[in-house]
């Protein structure tokens, strides 16, 4: 079965000339680690922000481990790490996993039990206690992740989730992410750092002013950046 | 669901709790407010003749027995201090010198009859001293004159003041803890809406519609915490004004004959100010935009509904404009109970006003709150 099926998706936001996302498709295999690459304004976090049920008013289809969304089961089944550090920077680490382990209807004991499991995952076990205000950038960006993994999601949704990270921390989510997979998780990340999607991921769609342009593996793609350039005709670093 | 909402109530409190800015806001400055205003508005309030004493001159140059009697009753009246004059100093330098506020020369000829007491008054006092002093010289002058011991008590006998206790102007501390109360309450809209824009530009609120978490929730989650503070706040500023200002400032506060009142009144006042609090949220686009709304918003409607000038010092124009805050309804509410001794019929109306203006803030904010 599929993690993960979009089937031309079709969204605009409101007053915008163009579409952000045009007859959208791509399929995510369970079990798979897969890139979503393009430059900055592809379509990418809208495409995450419908697959995870925030913009309800595109056409086309998705589903979820084979549930159509909108569909409350499915959700519950998405982890989602956004591209903005979406933590409540006055609370602290444990208090910020408790909030959105009860939203995630987590029990007391579960959250207390994965709290302490995600923790350790993304190396803030020893800064639990403190206020994410006191984080530094990389710290947040982990327990960005922490939060999104907490209620052991079957498929991890990551929206640029290194960017601005020094490259200890960056490391240390490149690991956490491909123990996770290794595990049994199915991730899409989206990203446009080539080096991360081909390190990582082993299938890519590209994407490109609101368009899937490239969905296959990426052990055909000798050199992205180049193939990136011959689909659409310039780089992918470009805005 | 419970747990979920309980959760979200408890994180808007912890929130709150750790922004030290906020909690001066809503707690440390009422009560500044409240202690500094009760004290600049004494004099408004109070009955001034009777509370302060006037620095009088007296100058007897007369020295026979009626102008002497004279003397010694003005000098032994409650209403007078008596001052002598510093050497060296006219009239004129008396009074801009501040060292006396009237004047009373006893001048030779007196007691013959052949010339009258002066009265000489600082230009600046305040009409109302000036009547009083005239009217105390009048009949202490006329008591020496016709060799009455007590006037006041052969015009009890003719005249009898039937004044009933007025029950339209209240007492500082009446006027400023409701007043204050109120005004804090409303700049709840701060806090509430930068909250709720932070989410939202920050992406907190879009991650939690990645949960199974409906918008009637979130709305809940927002609203419950920041009307239980309002009630909070009300109940502290009301301690404040029972408890502490009388030791500190000396005046009494008087709750009326129907204190429980004070619940449903609350309540209501709650629901208003919290309303306000979302409509500002809906409105604004970023937090600057809304602290900026909230509090010039909460300063206006304190300006005209009687908060920060009473509400029976304004003249008439004003009084009718000031029916267009609905801090002078929730401040005229919390005055029927402690000054009106109002039945809860006769307060009703103001309810009603207040629950309509928080029901159209909720509707304006319904039909205009994006949240994403």
């Amino acid at each position: 079965m599929n993690a993960l099926d979009i089937s031309s998706v079709t969204f605009s936001y409101s007053g915008a000339p163009v579409c952000a996302l045009q007859n959208f498709s791509l399929t995510v295999a369970e079990g798979r680690m897969q890139a979503l690459l393009g430059p900055n304004g592809a379509g990418k976090s809208t495409l995450m922000r419908i697959v995870t049920g925030q913009m309800k008013r595109y056409s086309g289809d998705v589903f979820i481990f084979g549930r159509k969304m909108p569909d409350h089961r499915a959700l519950v089944s998405i982890g989602y790490a956004p591209q903005a550090i979406s933590l409540y920077t006055t609370l602290t680490a444990r208090e910020n996993l408790r909030f959105f382990g009860t939203m995630a209807n987590l029990s007391d004991r579960q959250i207390i039990e994965r709290s302490e499991a995600v923790l350790g995952q993304t190396g803030l076990a020893d800064h639990a206690e403190e206020q994410v205000a006191t984080y530094s950038g990389g710290m947040q960006r982990r327990l960005n992740l922490a939060v999104a993994l907490l209620h052991s999601p079957k498929l991890l949704l990551l929206d640029e989730p290194t960017v601005g990270v020094d490259p200890q921390s960056r490391h240390h989510i490149y690991e956490t992410l491909t123990g996770l997979n290794k595990a049994g998780m199915t991730i899409l990340l989206s990203t446009h750092m080539m080096e991360e999607a081909q390190r990582l991921c082993s299938s890519v769609t590209l994407a490109d002013k609101g368009e899937m342009i490239y969905d296959g593996p990426m052990s055909e793609i000798d050199n992205l950046e180049k193939f990136f350039l011959a689909k659409t005709g310039r780089g992918l670093r470009d805005d | 669901m419970i747990r979920q909402l309980r959760e979200l109530i408890r994180k808007e409190i912890l929130i709150l709790l750790r922004d030290r800015q906020t909690i001066l806001l809503l707690f440390l400055m009422p009560v500044a407010l409240i202690f500094f205003m009760t004290l600049a508005l004494k004099g408004v309030y109070t009955d001034k003749i009777y509370e302060r004493q006037i620095q009088l001159v007296i100058e007897n140059e007369s020295k026979l027995p009626k102008a002497n009697l004279l003397e010694q009753k003005i000098e032994s009246h409650k209403l007078i201090s008596r001052v002598d004059r510093p050497k060296g100093i006219d009239n004129e330098r008396i009074f801009a010198e501040n060292k006396a506020q009237a004047l009373v020369r006893i001048p030779r000829g007196f007691d013959e009859g052949e010339k009258p007491v002066e009265i000489n008054f600082d230009p600046v006092l305040d009409f109302g001293y000036k009547i009083a002093i005239r009217s105390l010289m009048t009949s202490l002058t006329v008591e020496v004159v016709m060799g009455i011991d007590n006037l006041e008590v052969v015009v009890a006998n003719l005249i009898v003041e039937k004044t009933k206790p007025n029950r339209e102007i209240p007492s500082p501390l009446q006027q400023t803890v409701p007043a204050y109360a109120i005004f804090a309450m409303f700049f709840i809209a701060i806090p509430m809406s930068i909250g709720f824009l932070k989410e939202k530009n920050d992406g907190t609120l879009q991650r939690l519609f990645t949960y199974t978490v409906s918008t009637n929730l979130l709305t809940l989650g927002k609203i419950i915490p920041y009307y239980l503070i309002n009630v909070f706040q009300f109940v502290l500023m009301l301690l404040v004004g029972f408890y502490l200002m009388p030791r500190v400032i000396g005046f009494s506060f008087h709750l009326g004959d129907h204190a429980l009142y004070l619940i449903p009144v609350t309540l209501v006042v709650a629901a208003a100010t919290t309303g306000f609090g979302v409509l500002v949220a809906a409105l604004a686009r970023t937090p600057e935009q809304s602290s900026t709304l909230a509090a010039t918003g909460a300063i206006l409607m304190g300006v005209l509904g009687g908060i920060m000038v009473p509400y029976f010092v304004m003249p008439v124009l004003m009084k009718k404009l000031a029916m267009i805050s609905p801090m002078y309804w929730a401040h005229q509410a919390y005055l029927d109970i402690f000054l009106r001794d109002a039945a809860l019929v006769a307060i009703l109306p103001k309810l009603i006003v207040l629950t309509l203006f928080a029901g159209i803030c909720f509707y304006i904010a319904g039909r205009r709150v994006q949240w994403i």
